[in-house]
Formats: structure tokens, C-alpha cells, sequence
């Protein structure tokens, strides 16, 4: 029960109350009673017709009832003429009509209403268009009548187009509009669909699952007008939430494709790493090695015991197989189910190999802006820079100059980023965990960029307040780590994705050579991860909590045998 | 000009726990002949170890078929965002083991924007804070790893706001009237901000860890 003030009277009143509820609660148990008796005796007559009818005019939720009627009218079906059907029909829709001014928003009514649509002889859709701008001009959040104009725009074939144009009006005309929004993000898809590879096609798109990919985004000519759309709505309106979240979906980008981003070999230890794009079960998805010509067999092992779904997967190759220096190995990892492979070839002298696609090949933090694109998201980062001096509070404004500044250029805009979101978190302290994690991820994510232009293997983040580690699916080559000054906490399980990975049957641990953690590391347990790396040799720990504790040294050399260089 | 939907928390309004009034008001209400026992979102109470009842595959399918541009699910595909939706699909894909598949920081992102001024969260944008959402939205935040993405005091506060001092119970805001469906999920929000005279609860199941640990069930939740 939702929204009913609790009002205190006397107790005459109360008395009153109860007698009266008393009363009414007989007739109504008296109706259902005899319902469900002629349910059970399986009688269809028009007594029962009007005995639901009576009992769902006051409680449209009982549904039950609405079974009943069904069962009532399937009956009817059989011993009337299709005339006559499509009467008695045309009175459920009146009757339901009333049912809906009641209350708009039973999920027993607007069922109905769609069993019934779907049964009429000769429906009339436009009817049923028009009820639903009815309701939805009387409150267009109403998610049930939502949901019954789309099966009336599918069931009558209304044009994508016609549907667009009434978000339209409705985004023209009322505030408090996310659903017409959200509406347009399935339609503008349909209409005009983002192909991945040739931006002239217009296929059908396959039943996809999720709107991030693909078949779900929308072509760049449709995508420049919404910017300017969306922006007129939330400059007449800066507090309008619901322009400002599907603006972020707009500058947002699809997901990634199903593929193998990196194969890395060790000879000395015969593993091999495969990492990819997005989290599998490397055991059900027929992955292949192939090495030399020869298949092999091998045991995939995810990084992490816990993780069935992992984005690196390690296996070991029969000892002897690649370990003498002097021979050229060429290695292949097939993803049979997506039809993907990478080749990795290991040369003579060499004691490791790898192929990869860099985060910047692969657009992750950003994708390649046309120039046309790039004047646009420049022009609207103005103007919303603009607005944010007008309107210094809202956080809408701060957030989307952030997300657009990642758009254009991560590196370039850093430190306004950093500023902005300190800004952010001022103005929107209830979330401040929010921003301070999401700051982190673009740190880590411009830390990352940096190291592929450099191509070094080396990842330095310190004094960047990190709150959060992510994208440790990209770090697998990484032999150096520094995370000094920051805040973390604990070290996520994900951990064991860093290079230089190794692996045992059963055991895991990493060839980490330097480990420097300044954050607030104040237990043990929050180096548990650490713990996996038989070879980490050295691990600064000064300036966190847990350098205080008594008798330290001794704890940690029990949990980390292999450090010789501790430094507290 | 949009106006931010909200209430206000009065000053008076209950600030501690009232457990023993909670207890007497749930042991009270299930004596009353005339109950009107309260539909809410049932899951797989029945499917628990019967997994292979059903197709896994075309039903995970089908879950993220509703899956829309906020990170968040409707009822059906193409339906609007839902905070009772996104908790029936987030427990689902906890138990299916496909919490991979979700897009964790969007969808934690929509869901820590539920709470509002006053410390309540909404179920979707633009509506009233109610007490439930301190379970749906707190509940799929938790099985998502970001729950630590909303203010834990203020929530805290709005949620013992909604109590009624008289006759125990928890209402959907401060000064309507309980019910038992809001009373069991003000106090499952209270146990999962981490409040130490209820016992822990699991986000997946709503019900109390100690129950799953004798019989050995430990749903997936993200880091």
C-alpha cells in the first residue's frame, strides 16, 4: 500500500469505521464466495459475468478474477456468432475503460485490456492509439500504458517514424518526460541503426541482447541532430534529470566486439595467457591452441578460482614443449564459437612473446571522432561550460563537461578533469564514492593510454586519490607496478590478472618484481591478494595504517615468505 | 521547470530503532481475520535446486533482451527502467551466474541517483522516495559491488523516519501508514547499510545469511 497518510480519529469514529468496514466486507466475501464456487462447478454464465464485474470495478488487483472472466469469455467464444463476440468484446473494453479512470495503474486491467485487443473479431487500433494518448497526456510516466502502446504499435504496424514524432510533441510540450526518452532509445535505433562496418548498410538487425552493442546504437548523421535536441531540453530546463541521462548515452559508444585481445607466452615457465575482450567461461566456449601445426591439449584455468566468467585464462603446455631457446615455436588460440583466432610466434632467443590489440587500437577509453563529430561535442562543450557558470550547483552540468572532455581528448583535458570532479563532489557530496571511484577508472584508463605511448611495461598511478582499480584486464603484461599515494583500501581479486602471469594446476601466483602500495592498507587481510605471488620480492608498504600494528614485520613475513626487501 | 520530487523529514520524526515495537506489530497483524496478503515480485522460491526445470540459456536471453540504455531493465523489452525490475533481474543473473554480462558502472551509476535530498531513494527518476526501494535499489547496488555509491546515514535516517513510534511498523514514507511489506524491507535496507542488532540479510534472497550458510547456498555478488 503506497501513499495513504495515517490520519488519527476518536474512537466513536473508530467504531464507526469498523462497523461500516464490517458491513462492506460481507457483501464483497459474500460476491467472491459465490465466484469461486461457480468457478469450481464450472459454470460460465451471465451471473458470473456481473459478480466479477462487481468485485474487480473496486479491486482491479485480484487477479484471480480476471482468469475467471477469461475462462467466461473463451466460453462465450464457443456458443456465440462472431458479431455477437466482437459485442461483447466492444462492452469489456468500455468496461475496462472504467477499470482504467479508477486506476491507471493495475496490472490486471491493462492485461486484460491486451488479451482482449488480441481476441476482438475487428480491433480498432486507432481506438487504442488514442486511449493510450489519453492516459499517457493525464501522466506519461504510466509504465503499463507504456507498455500497452507498444504492443498496439507492433500488433498495428504504426510506423517507427510516427512513434518518434510523438515523442516529439510529448518532449515538447511536458516536463518529467525520462520515459519519452527512454522510448526514443529504442526507437532511433530501428530507424536508423549504426552498421559496425559500413556505415552506408541498413540490415536487419539480429535479436541482439543488449542495447550497448552495435545494432542498438545510431548512425552519426541522426546522432549530431539529438545532441542538438537533447541540449535544447536541458538548457530550457538544467534540472530536467532524464535529458541529461540519455545525453550520456548519446556521447557513450557500443560494446566492444566478441574477440581475443592478447595471447602472451612465457617460455621458461611453458604457460600461455589469453585475454579477451569480455568476461567468458573459457571452458564451454571452445577455445583451441595450436601450436606448430599441432593441436594442444591443455587445461584453461581461470585467473581467479571464484570467477567461471573471466577475461584471462592461463594454461600450461607439457613440459619440454618450448622451452629450449633455440627453437621457433608459432602459436595459434582459436575461439571456435565466435570464429576468432590469435597467432603469437615466439622467436629463437626470445623467452617471452605476445600479441595484442592496445587499448588504443581498440578505442576503449575513446572512439575516433570525425571531424564533423569532433566541432559538434567542441561547440556543446561551450555551451555547457557556459551553463555551468550560470547554474554553479548543478551537478549535471559539471558530470557532462567531464564526459565530454573524455570524448575529445582524455590526456589533454587531465587536470580540468580532476578539477571538475572536486567540484562535483562538493556539489554532490551524497555520491561523492561515486565520483571518486569514477574519477579513478578515468585515471587508470589515461594511465593506461599513457603507457601504450610510451610502450613501456611499467604502470605508475600515485597521488591520484584511486579509489577503485579496474581495466586489470589490460594491464596482463604489466612486470611493474607503483600505486603509491592513493586510497585503496584492499586489492580487488581481479589482481591476479597482472602480468607476468603464471600459473600452476591449483596454485596461482605472479612474477611481480616491485610492488610500491602507499593507500590505506591498515590489515592483512587487505594483502590477501599478495599472497598468491610466490615471487614478489619486494613490497614498500610505508605511509599505510598497517606499518602501526604490533609486530607487523613478523605478520607479514609469515604471509608473504617470498619478500626479502619489506619496507615499513 | 521540473520540480525535484522529495519530502521532508521532520524534526520529530523517529531517529533510533524501534525493534521491539516492530516485532509486536508483525506478531500482531498475523492474528487479524481479514488480512489482504500483498502481491510483491516472487522469484525462483521454487527453482531453487531445480534449475534444470528450465531453459537457463533462453530465459538469461530473454533477461537482457529488457535491458535498456541506463544500465537498468523494464518488465519486457522495450520497457522503462524500474528499480523492482532491476532487482527481479539482478538476483536472476546472480543465480544464473551471468552478473558478467551486466554493465556494473552504468547501471550503479542510475541506481545511486535514486536517492534524493531527503536521504529516501526513488524507484525510478522523478518520483517519490519509499521506503521499499531501500531494498530494491539497496539490494541490486549490493549484488553489483556499489553500494558503498550512496549515502549509508542519510538513508539510514530516512528509513527510521518512516517508522511509527504507536504501533511499530515501517510505512512507504514518514507519517503514512505500515504495513507489513514495507516493515520486512525498511528493516532488510536497515541490515544491509550494516546495522548490528539485524542479522545479516542476502541481497539475492532476502533472507537471513545464516539461514543460506546451513544449506550451502552462496549466490554470486560483483567486487
Amino acid at each position: 500500500q503506497h501513499g495513504r497518510v495515517k490520519v488519527k480519529t476518536t474512537a466513536q469514529q473508530e467504531e464507526e469505521k469498523r462497523k461500516e468496514r464490517e458491513k462492506k466486507l460481507q457483501i464483497y466475501v459474500a460476491a467472491r464466495d459465490a465466484c469461486f464456487t461457480k468457478r469450481k462447478d464450472g459454470v460460465f454464465d451471465d451471473e458470473a459475468l456481473q459478480l466479477t464485474q462487481q468485485l474487480l470495478s473496486s479491486n482491479p488487483d485480484f487477479a484471480t478474477l480476471w482468469n475467471y472472466r477469461r475462462e467466461i469469455l473463451l466460453h462465450l467464444e464457443t456458443v456465440r456468432n462472431q458479431d455477437e463476440v466482437q459485442k461483447i468484446y466492444e462492452a469489456e473494453l468500455s468496461f475496462l475503460e472504467s477499470c482504467l479512470k479508477v486506476n491507471p495503474k493495475s496490472y490486471g486491467s491493462w492485461h486484460h485490456r491486451g488479451w482482449v485487443s488480441a481476441r476482438l473479431p475487428r480491433p480498432d487500433w486507432a481506438r487504442e492509439l488514442s486511449l493510450c494518448d489519453r492516459c499517457l497526456s493525464l501522466d506519461d510516466r504510466n509504465f503499463h500504458c507504456w507498455d500497452y502502446r507498444r504492443m498496439v504499435v507492433k500488433m498495428s504496424g504504426v510506423p517507427v517514424k510516427q512513434e518518434l514524432d510523438f515523442t516529439d510533441r510529448l518532449i515538447g510540450s511536458n516536463f518529467s518526460n525520462y520515459s519519452s526518452w527512454h522510448y526514443r532509445s529504442t526507437l532511433l535505433p530501428l530507424l536508423h541503426p549504426q552498421a559496425p562496418d559500413t556505415p552506408s548498410q541498413c540490415g536487419n538487425p539480429p535479436p541482439s541482447a543488449s542495447p550497448q552493442t552495435h545494432f542498438h546504437r545510431v548512425c552519426e548523421e541522426q546522432l549530431l541532430k539529438e545532441y542538438e535536441l537533447v541540449q535544447n531540453a536541458f538548457f530550457t530546463d538544467p534540472n530536467d534529470q532524464s535529458a541529461w541521462f540519455y545525453y550520456r548515452w548519446l556521447l557513450g559508444r557500443a560494446e566492444r566486439d566478441e574477440m581475443i585481445s592478447c595471447v602472451y607466452v612465457s617460455r621458461e615457465e611453458e604457460r600461455v595467457a589469453v585475454a579477451f575482450s569480455r568476461p567468458v567461461n573459457a571452458q564451454s566456449v571452445g577455445l583451441l591452441l595450436i601450436l606448430d601445426g599441432q593441436p594442444q591439449r591443455v587445461e584453461w584455468q581461470s585467473v581467479h578460482p571464484h570467477f567461471k566468467n573471466s577475461p584471462v585464462w592461463i594454461c600450461s603446455l607439457p613440459p619440454g614443449t618450448i622451452s629450449d631457446v633455440a627453437n621457433e615455436h608459432n602459436l595459434t588460440v582459436h575461439w571456435t564459437e565466435k570464429h576468432s583466432h590469435r597467432d603469437c610466434a615466439l622467436y629463437t632467443g626470445r623467452s617471452e612473446s605476445w600479441c595484442r590489440d592496445t587499448a588504443t587500437d581498440l578505442e576503449l577509453f575513446r572512439s575516433e571522432l570525425s571531424v564533423e563529430k569532433t566541432s559538434v561535442l567542441q561547440s556543446e562543450l561551450q555551451s555547457v561550460r557556459q551553463l555551468q557558470e550560470l547554474e554553479p550547483l548543478n551537478k549535471w552540468c559539471l558530470l557532462t563537461i567531464i564526459l565530454l572532455m573524455r570524448a575529445l581528448d582524455p590526456l589533454g583535458y587531465e587536470k580540468e578533469t580532476l578539477a571538475h570532479f572536486q567540484t562535483l563532489k562538493d556539489v554532490d557530496s551524497m555520491r561523492s564514492a561515486y565520483y571518486s571511484d569514477l574519477c579513478s577508472k578515468f585515471m587508470i584508463e589515461n594511465t593506461i593510454l599513457k603507457m601504450e605511448y610510451a610502450e613501456v611495461r611499467v604502470f605508475s598511478i600515485s597521488d591520484r586519490k584511486l579509489t577503485t582499480l579496474c581495466h586489470l584486464d589490460q594491464l596482463l603484461l604489466v612486470t611493474h607496478i607503483n600505486l603509491s599515494s592513493n586510497q585503496l583500501q584492499q586489492l580487488p581479486p581481479q589482481f591476479a590478472m597482472l602480468q607476468c602471469l603464471e600459473v600452476r594446476i591449483g596454485t596461482l601466483f605472479f612474477l611481480l618484481f616491485f610492488i610500491n602500495l602507499n593507500s590505506e592498507i591498515s590489515t592483512l587481510a587487505d594483502l590477501q591478494p599478495l599472497a598468491s605471488c610466490p615471487k614478489l620480492k619486494r613490497l614498500d608498504l610505508r605511509g599505510n595504517p598497517i606499518t602501526q600494528t604490533t609486530n607487523a614485520e613478523a605478520e607479514l613475513a609469515g604471509l608473504l615468505p617470498s619478500v626479502t626487501d619489506l619496507l615499513l | 521547470i521540473a520540480q525535484l520530487k522529495d519530502v521532508i523529514i521532520k524534526p520529530d520524526a523517529p531517529s533510533s530503532l524501534l525493534l521491539d515495537k516492530h516485532a509486536d506489530y508483525i506478531a500482531a497483524y498475523g492474528s487479524k481475520k481479514d488480512d489482504y496478503v500483498n502481491n510483491i515480485h516472487l522469484k525462483y522460491d521454487n527453482a531453487i535446486g531445480k534449475m534444470d526445470t528450465i531453459n537457463v540459456d533462453k530465459a538469461v536471453e530473454f533477461v537482457l533482451s529488457c535491458m535498456n540504455f541506463d544500465g537498468g531493465f523494464g518488465c519486457r523489452p522495450g520497457s522503462e527502467s524500474h528499480a523492482g525490475q532491476i532487482y527481479c533481474c539482478t538476483g536472476f543473473l546472480s543465480l544464473t551466474g551471468q552478473l558478467h554480462q551486466l554493465n556494473a558502472d552504468l547501471l550503479g551509476w542510475w541506481l545511486c541517483e535514486r536517492q534524493l535530498p531527503s536521504g529516501g531513494l526513488n524507484g525510478r527518476p522523478e518520483k517519490l522516495p519509499d521506503v521499499c526501494y531501500s531494498w530494491w535499489v539497496l539490494a541490486s547496488l549490493k549484488i553489483i559491488g556499489r553500494i558503498h555509491w550512496i549515502d549509508k546515514a542519510k538513508l539510514r535516517r530516512f528509513i527510521l523516519a518512516c517508522q511509527d513510534e504507536e504501533t511499530g511498523g515501517f510505512a512507504d514514507r514518514p507519517g503514512d501508514m505500515v504495513d507489513p511489506f514495507h516493515t520486512l524491507f525498511g528493516v532488510a535496507g536497515l541490515s544491509l547499510l550494516g546495522d548490528e542488532q539485524i542479522k545479516a540479510v542476502n541481497p539475492v534472497l532476502c533472507m537471513p545469511e545464516d539461514v543460506l550458510q546451513r544449506i550451502g547456498l552462496q549466490p554470486d555478488l560483483l567486487s
